[in-house]
């Protein structure tokens, strides 16, 4: 019998207290900092350049081989104003395949790829799965409007 | 619009104009009740649970329910192939003519019902019982097994908890020396029944809730294991008459009908006369509606808080809880008002003290009756003593 009224009792204070539902499309969760999205590349503003010298390095480790990654001669190295020789020609991945797995992250010699720690690289759904594969423009993107808090492991 | 209502407000008019735009006014009140009660029951569920209930739909969704009735109306209406058609398609009227039937003999303000009756009591609980029958021309018809089990349980549900509800409303009746509902309520002008007979007032809110197959008692419909009751197969408009409407018109005529009979309506506290003058209806229709708002909210919040039954549990706490207690609230109101006629305080004292005291054993009983060990650890016990 006490119990009975006890449990109203509960009821009632969980009425009083602050809802937790969080308005999801119009309002969103502050995601941490370590949030694994899906990888994008960073852009290296002091020289105007991708960090990403298309080592392959991320391409070998990738388990899933959802990355292809070419590479060319830095025209900026032969003017004198980059030190990289090399430089990311080409970079696909396909978002449909990556299992965030954050290894291409730590195989990284550049800290030049980090993982999408922000809403949008949750919120990706399209009409076609060929949508999903994205290039290098699209993966650097984030990095150059500067939305991104990189969280690269070091 | 001021002239139709003095016209509906006493003014001669043709008797059967007169009772045609009553029935309009009930009728739109209670469609537009209904769907405020919806709303209202999804948000402060929600806020029980911690959510925030319908958002979306309007501001802080509050056109969700308007939403809903469209879909609803223009949903299509499935029949399953093998359902019995008439009893299939008039089901759903069986179970909400009788609901709507108890709103025409309330008295929503002093004198103003559709029709005000001498037997209003003894007529509500009559045609209340009827909606069974309904749902189990549903469950029959549905040819299905989960609607015909669901239709057996709110039969026999149904039936069981009227008895109770009868022996509350009789028990304040005996006090007031009649069933019309207007002589109850006006009787209660210095002190509501509720206090005078708390016993039968708990007794008809429990037996509501299963009346309305609400939460503790919604063994007809449990969804884990019924899916949904005698109206699983239904769908569209017929869905939302047999379900929504008969849920929700049910849940405001029987709060209406307790805030009268046990609070007094519009007749306590302060009479029914008050200084609003010529707006002493909107006074006590204000009074009704409070009333009946803090019994609406109460039995959403009960429902909202306690788990399911067991049919047997229900079944025994109807009989042999209730009814016997109902019974000895009956009895004890016969003698108290044979013998203590000429003093109104002394009457009231002892109608007091004999509920409050009944209403004490009856806690004690139920304390007693949860304390007990299983079934089968009694009979194991008492099977073993005997061989020994």
């Amino acid at each position: 019998m006490i119990g009975v009224l006890r449990s109203l009792g509960v009821t009632m204070a969980t009425m009083l207290r602050k809802p937790v539902t969080i308005q999801y499309p119009t309002e969103h969760r502050k995601v941490p900092e370590r949030d694994r999205a899906f990888p994008i590349l960073l852009y290296d503003f002091e020289v105007d350049e991708p960090f990403c010298t298309g080592c392959h390095a991320c391409e070998r480790a990738c388990p899933v081989e959802c990355m292809t990654v070419t590479m060319k001669d830095n025209p900026k190295h032969a003017e004198g104003t980059s030190k990289r020789r090399k430089i990311i020609d080409e970079f696909y991945i396909d978002y449909a395949r990556c299992m965030r797995c954050n290894i291409c992250v730590e195989v990284c010699n550049f800290d030049a790829i980090a993982m999408n720690n922000t809403w949008a690289g949750h919120e990706l759904s399209v009409l076609d799965r060929k949508d999903l594969v994205v290039d290098l423009d699209q993966l650097l993107a984030l990095s150059k409007s500067k939305q991104i808090r990189p969280w690269v492991p070091s | 619009m001021g002239y139709v209502l003095w016209g509906i407000f006493g003014v001669d008019m043709n008797v059967w104009l007169d009772a045609f735009l009553r029935l309009q006014l009930v009728v739109v009140v209670m469609t537009v009740t209904v769907m405020a009660l919806i709303y209202i029951e999804r948000k402060f569920v929600g806020r029980i649970q911690m959510r925030l209930g319908p958002m979306r739909t309007g501001p802080y969704g509050t056109l969700q329910s308007i939403a809903d009735a469209v879909k609803l109306l223009t949903k299509e209406d499935v029949r399953p192939a093998t359902a019995d058609w008439w009893l299939f398609e008039l089901a759903p009227y069986v179970t909400f003519v009788p609901v709507f039937m108890t709103l025409l003999a309330l008295p929503f303000m002093e004198g103003w019902g559709v029709r005000d009756l001498q037997l209003g009591l003894f007529y509500i609980v009559a045609v209340s019982g009827v909606t069974v029958i309904g749902y189990l021309m549903a469950g029959w018809a549905s040819d299905n097994k989960y609607a015909l089990l669901g239709a057996v349980r709110s039969a026999a549900q149904l039936i069981s908890y009227e008895l109770p509800l009868i022996l509350a409303v009789l028990a304040v009746s005996m006090i007031a020396g009649s069933l019309n509902l207007n002589d109850i309520t006006l009787q209660q002008d210095t002190v509501p029944n509720v206090v005078l007979q708390p016993l039968p007032f708990l007794i008809l809110v429990t037996a509501t809730l299963a009346e309305l197959s609400r939460r503790p008692f919604d063994i007809p419909i449990g969804e884990s294991e019924l899916v949904g009751g005698p109206w699983v197969e239904y769908s569209g408009i017929r869905w939302s008459i047999i379900f929504a409407l008969t849920e929700y018109a049910g849940l405001w005529g029987m709060s209406i009908l307790t805030a009268l009979v046990f609070f007094g309506g519009w007749e306590w506290p302060f009479g029914t006369r008050s200084w609003w003058g010529d707006f002493d209806f909107l006074y006590q229709l204000l009074l009704v509606f409070v009333k009946s708002s803090f019994l609406i909210l109460t039995v959403m919040w009960i429902s909202a808080t306690f788990p399911r039954l067991r049919v047997d549990q229900l079944m025994a706490f109807c009989w042999k809880i209730l009814l016997p207690f109902g019974f000895l609230q009956v009895l004890i109101n016969g003698i108290v008002l044979t013998y203590l006629d000429d003093s109104e305080t002394a009457r009231d004292v002892v109608l007091f003290a004999t509920s409050g005291a009944l209403m004490v054993a009856m806690a004690w009983v139920i304390y007693l009756a949860t304390r007990q060990p299983p079934r089968e650890e009694r009979v194991g016990a008492a099977l073993a003593a005997r061989s020994a």
